[in-house]
């Protein structure tokens, strides 16, 4: 198992496709450019993002992949603010000067959804270097984000992040490589 | 992300060992140790082929069968529990040709099977068949084929293996610091249980620079960690109560290991635990370390060589409380594999609103973290200006005077049973680098004595 069954993946007519992909391109945009308080705009209060933590298991073990009980973040609105305010100060060293940030995002669909509420899968690619050096990390992994159409907008109420790490290869997993 | 290691031209390493043991005496080190291609090899031998290293928790091996990889040095090991109920370490090397055999993290197996020729062994070790045995081994002495394996002892729940066959008693290793481990570890009458998975991270820093960091280190934290300490809206907790920061901190160090905490003056702080934690109190504490427990806002200590402890409630409203054990396994010359479990008393393992609080403060210090992400990065700048040739060539050395001769006259030494048999200074945390020398000096006697037998 790479990442949770997308066996109901789920057809949506050509427009919402497009809207949705668009909104997660602009989305992946702000991240880069660490434009974090407009992209703090795009949540929900309610919202829950994770980032499990993956485990290499033998086939046909009977625990999961992605451990139901330990995350690397596992936030609500009020702690991802914090974060946000966080690395807005000069002393947040991992983070002074900014990441060089790019994430690629691929391969959407919309995995679940009823009139107003959408889950969509994307894979993604997020390049990052730091400082003077010419060294970069590269993480791999699917996301899973549940969109709540608001008509004009679209809201994400939920996130997890399946990373492709079993170990992970990255010094800080600062909020913009999510 | 790694980069060519520096290889010192210097044959001779007695030298800069002798050259560290006389300068951690003056609160100094040469700053090449950390990142030395010719020290690394001999750190694994002397160090980690000799000292008790931290595998694992009981709790994670509760069931026979149940195993996991984990390191001594960088030696890969496998613990399992047997069918009969009993712990062991093998090496992940198959007696025929020395293939590797277990390919995932954890899980639960009866058997283990060699890929390359299908040799199988028990979970205790001992061998189990080979195809086509009857034909290719009609003269084999199979109890002579049992895989390596290291010596195990448990204190309090914590799985300690030795690669050497001569050396102290782990509880003789230990010493003094099981009086701290008890706090610790068995707070309760159940003891402390492993939540979940833990997290793992590599990162280009020397073992020995975290190992420093957890130690005793809160001079750091209010540089390093401002960012993360100046929250505006998450509540406090105990921290609250402490408005001299140095004044409520104390660094207690043995001869090998050290413990930092900071202390309340209300006795039923109980690192911001939920009340009924007092039901719970294992009644084996004596009553010092009761009210050490009782008083204690947060812990933080390294157990030579490379195990890690964190136990408290987070500053600047991080979560918390949580238990954190951190294992830093060395990956090469200034380079990491880092680690971390999570870990609760085991009465609260239902408390779904303190496991969420306290998931938060495990995460605080992870990459995932608002604490955890600065240090990396700055360790990683140590570990790379530290293979300097510029150290080399003039032998600079790094400073850890605080608390040495007429340094500093706030360091006080406690005389209160309340903190246990150690030597325990008040304000040590921030002016007192006793704990650094003591590391330092740990690495230097294990070094000095030369290969293990």
């Amino acid at each position: 198992m790479s990442s949770p069954s997308l066996s109901d993946t789920q057809s949506v007519d050509a427009d919402t496709q497009h809207r949705i992909e668009q909104f997660l391109f602009r989305e992946a945009d702000l991240l880069d450019r660490f434009e974090l308080e407009e992209w703090l705009s795009l949540l929900d209060d309610d919202i829950v993002l994770r980032v499990p933590v993956r485990t290499a298991r033998h086939p046909g073990s009977e625990q999961p992949e992605f451990s139901e009980e330990s995350s690397y973040l596992r936030e609500d609105y009020e702690m991802i603010r914090e974060r946000v305010g966080r690395l807005a100060k000069e002393y947040a060293w991992s983070e002074n000067p900014r990441s060089r940030v790019r994430h690629v995002i691929g391969n959407v669909r919309v995995i679940d959804g009823t009139d107003d509420t959408l889950t969509v899968a994307n894979n993604q690619h997020v390049f990052r270097s730091y400082g003077d050096t010419a060294d970069h990390d590269m993480l791999s992994a699917q996301r899973h984000t549940t969109l709540r159409d608001e008509g004009d907008v679209y809201v994400i109420t939920e996130r997890t992040v399946y990373l492709d790490h079993a170990i992970l290869n990255t010094k800080n997993l600062t909020l913009p490589l999510l | 992300m790694s980069k060519p290691k520096k290889t010192n031209e210097q044959t001779d390493i007695s030298e800069i060992i002798e050259r560290t043991g006389k300068a951690v005496e003056e609160g100094r080190y040469p700053l090449e140790i950390l990142n030395n291609a010719d020290l690394y090899r001999p750190e694994l031998r002397r160090i980690f082929g000799r000292t008790w290293n931290y595998l694992g928790h009981v709790s994670e091996f509760t069931e026979p069968g149940d195993y996991a990889r984990r390191y001594i040095g960088e030696d890969p090991f496998i613990l399992t529990r047997d069918e009969s109920g009993e712990l062991h370490a093998f090496l992940d090397s198959c007696m025929h040709r020395g293939a590797q055999f277990c390919t995932a993290e954890n899980g639960n197996t009866s058997h283990f099977r060699c890929p390359y020729h299908g040799w199988t062994y028990k979970n205790d070790g001992t061998l189990q068949g080979m195809p086509h045995m009857g034909e290719a081994y009609q003269d084999l002495d199979e109890e002579e084929i049992r895989l390596e394996e290291a010596h195990l002892d448990t204190y309090q729940g914590l799985i300690f293996g030795r690669i050497a066959d001569e050396g102290p008693s782990l509880e003789a290793y230990l010493g003094d610091f099981t009086w701290y481990l008890d706090v610790l570890f068995a707070t309760t009458g159940e003891g402390m249980t492993v939540v979940g998975e833990p997290h793992r991270w590599e990162s280009d820093h020397d073992w020995k620079t975290s190992a420093d960091n957890f130690s005793g280190d809160s001079y750091h934290v209010l540089t390093t960690h401002q960012a993360g300490l100046e929250t505006e809206t998450l509540a406090r907790g105990p921290w609250e109560e402490l408005t001299d920061f140095p004044g409520a901190s104390y660094l207690a160090c043995t001869d090998r290991h050290s413990v930092g905490y900071y202390l309340s003056t209300d006795a039923d702080t109980f690192m911001g635990y939920p009340d009924e934690i007092t039901e719970y109190l294992n009644p084996e504490l004596t009553d010092e370390q009761r009210d050490l427990f009782g008083r204690s806002v947060f812990h933080f200590g390294t157990v030579f060589p490379n195990m890690s402890i964190i136990h408290g409630i987070q500053s600047g409203g991080w979560g918390g409380p949580w238990a954190c054990i951190r294992k830093w396994n060395p990956r090469g010359p200034g380079k990491t594999e880092t680690t971390s479990w999570w870990l609760i008393p085991s009465e609260l393992a239902e408390d779904e609103d303190f496991l969420e609080e306290s998931h938060r403060g495990w995460e605080s210090l992870s990459p995932g973290g608002a604490f955890e992400s600065d240090d990396l990065t700055i360790w990683e700048g140590i570990s790379d200006s530290s293979g300097a040739i510029t150290h080399e060539l003039r032998g600079t050395e790094g400073n850890m005077q605080q608390g040495l001769g007429a340094m500093t006259d706030e360091v006080e030494t406690v005389d209160d049973p309340l903190h246990g048999p150690a030597e325990v200074t008040t304000k040590g945390l921030y002016f007192d680098e006793r704990n650094s020398r003591t590391l330092l000096r740990s690495w230097y006697e294990l070094m000095r004595e030369g290969d293990a037998a």
